[in-house]
């Protein structure tokens, strides 16, 4: 069976490594490409993922039984509509429990959607064994690395066990410092004509932030082909 | 020919859940495609009946014309397996009517092979109720049921108390039936339809229904959990012991030569 749609989950255990970024990048690439999409924000706090893209975004919690149906119900409805959700780090351990346990991914499959879980490496060890883990409790859902250039060096993907093995690790271009503030108040979407706001702002710096939006959107479409790619070898081996 | 298996499911009182017991059993042995069929004691209206009409009749065992139509069909029924699920607080009289009417003496001489679970409440009192069975099911595999579906609480017994109660009993299998979802509990029942149908979103005319995915999913994984349960205490085994499928397994490759 082919896969129209995708559910993309981002997350790490660990808070402050960039996944509301990403996920924001994400749904505005899905809007750039004309695609339709919404996005669930499992996230508690401020600057969060609803407030950022109130038009696409909802609120979502996974806390009670209730938070559980509205969202994953949502996630596997055959809708035409890619889903993108911004998995907090204080519910990645109970989400991925209840996907494993409600079989999230198989009856997303059955419904021709691809799950994906973005990953956001760091070099801790709890986070590697996290994403371990996720290979064991989701071996159906296509597991992608990402890598956030602001926390540092590449090097992380050693311990990870990704080298050589093939495993292309999305990468999540760094903007530089001076730059941030134009993106890093809400609301704010990047697929907006101008990311540099109104005029005052020097052609200089919407340039770059174009050109460092254009590079992401290069990184994005490696998940698009990562996820067609498993759909084929799925196709292949049935 | 294999012999009939007879599983009486009965607690002391009510409210403890036997018929929920009887449903997994009945949805075990449909998935293990071994034949069942129920009887549903709680005359005139049967809860059973509601989830699985297709292999329940609603009887009344204190009725001769009903225990006859129960045990004298024990032999030639297409259904390997007969569940009967006992009115509450009536599991020793039952038992008591079925040796007064030779049953227990056929489940002795292996002509039957019978198993009773003993779904428990939750205060001491169960404990007499255990002590009272003790004289039915010395031939009997008897197998405690913790249900733990309703958040229900357990007294805790003290060793000593514990083993004076079993003392008599030497051969008793525990079964714990952990919790489900209260909403998922409560959908399965506004469905009335089996576990299995609800879990494969089917209504009771087997056609697609719009159950929630996640309710599903709860019910499923509960569902793995109870029958794993099941497997553990080797329940398939009182149905066709390991010898009499070996046996059918050479016939069957014999037949095919």
């Amino acid at each position: 069976m082919s896969l129209r749609n995708s559910v993309i989950i981002v997350a790490s255990p660990r808070p402050r490594v960039g996944k509301t970024l990403l996920a924001r990048l994400l749904t505005d690439f899905h809007l750039h490409e004309r695609r339709a999409v919404a996005a669930f924000d499992v996230n508690a706090g401020e600057r969060t993922l609803a407030q950022f893209l109130p038009e696409q975004a909802m609120k979502s919690t996974i806390d009670d039984i209730k938070g559980q149906m509205a969202l994953f119900d949502r996630l596997i409805a055959a809708d035409g509509t890619d889903k993108i959700v911004d998995l907090g780090h204080a519910s990645f351990e109970s989400f991925f429990t209840l996907a494993a346990q409600i079989g999230f991914v198989e009856e997303a499959r059955g419904r021709g959607i691809a799950a994906a879980v973005l990953f956001l490496i760091t070099p801790d060890h709890a986070s590697v064994e996290a994403y371990n883990g996720l290979q064991n409790r989701l071996p159906g859902a296509v597991l992608v690395p990402v890598h956030n250039e602001i926390l540092g060096s590449a090097q992380v993907r050693h311990k990870y066990g990704l080298l050589g093995l093939g495993t292309v690790v999305v990468r999540l271009t760094q903007l530089a410092p001076g730059l941030r503030k134009y993106v890093e108040t809400p609301p704010f979407s990047f697929s907006q004509p101008r990311l540099a706001g109104g005029a005052g702002a020097p052609d200089e710096v919407e340039n770059e932030l174009q050109h460092w939006l254009r590079r992401n959107y290069l990184e994005l479409r490696e998940i698009d082909l990562r996820i067609l790619l498993r759909d084929l070898r799925s196709s292949i081996r049935l | 020919m294999a012999k009939p298996t007879v599983i009486l499911v009965g607690a002391d009182k009510g409210g403890v859940g036997k018929t929920t017991i009887a449903r997994t059993l009945l949805d075990y042995f449909a998935a293990d495609n071994t034949p069942a069929r129920a009887f549903d004691t709680e005359s005139p209206r049967g809860t059973l009946k509601r989830f699985h009409p297709e292999v329940t009749e609603v009887v009344d065992l204190t009725a001769i014309p009903d225990q006859m139509k129960v045990f004298d069909t024990l032999g030639n029924s297409a259904a390997r397996v007969t569940v009967i699920d006992v009115r509450a607080g009536l599991l020793s009289t039952t038992l008591q009517a079925l040796s007064d009417i030779g049953f227990l003496e056929q489940a002795k001489r292996g002509h039957i092979s019978l198993a009773v679970f003993h779904i428990l409440g939750p205060s001491i009192a169960s404990l007499q109720e255990i002590a009272e069975m003790s004289r039915f099911v010395r031939n009997a595999n008897y197998f405690l049921v913790k249900n733990f579906i309703n958040n229900t609480t357990f007294f805790d017994w003290d060793p000593e108390t514990y083993n004076s109660y079993f003392k008599q009993l030497t051969d008793v299998g525990e079964i714990t039936v952990p919790k489900l979802n209260e909403m998922a509990c409560e959908q399965v029942e506004v469905a009335s339809v089996p576990f299995v149908s609800f879990v494969a979103n089917k209504n009771a005319k087997g056609e697609p229904a719009d159950n929630s995915f996640v309710l599903r999913g709860y019910v499923r994984h509960w569902l793995r959990q109870v029958w794993g349960e099941f497997d553990r205490v080797n329940l398939i085994d009182l149905v066709a012991p390991k010898a009499e499928k070996n046996d059918a397994k050479l016939k069957a490759s014999r037949a095919s030569k």
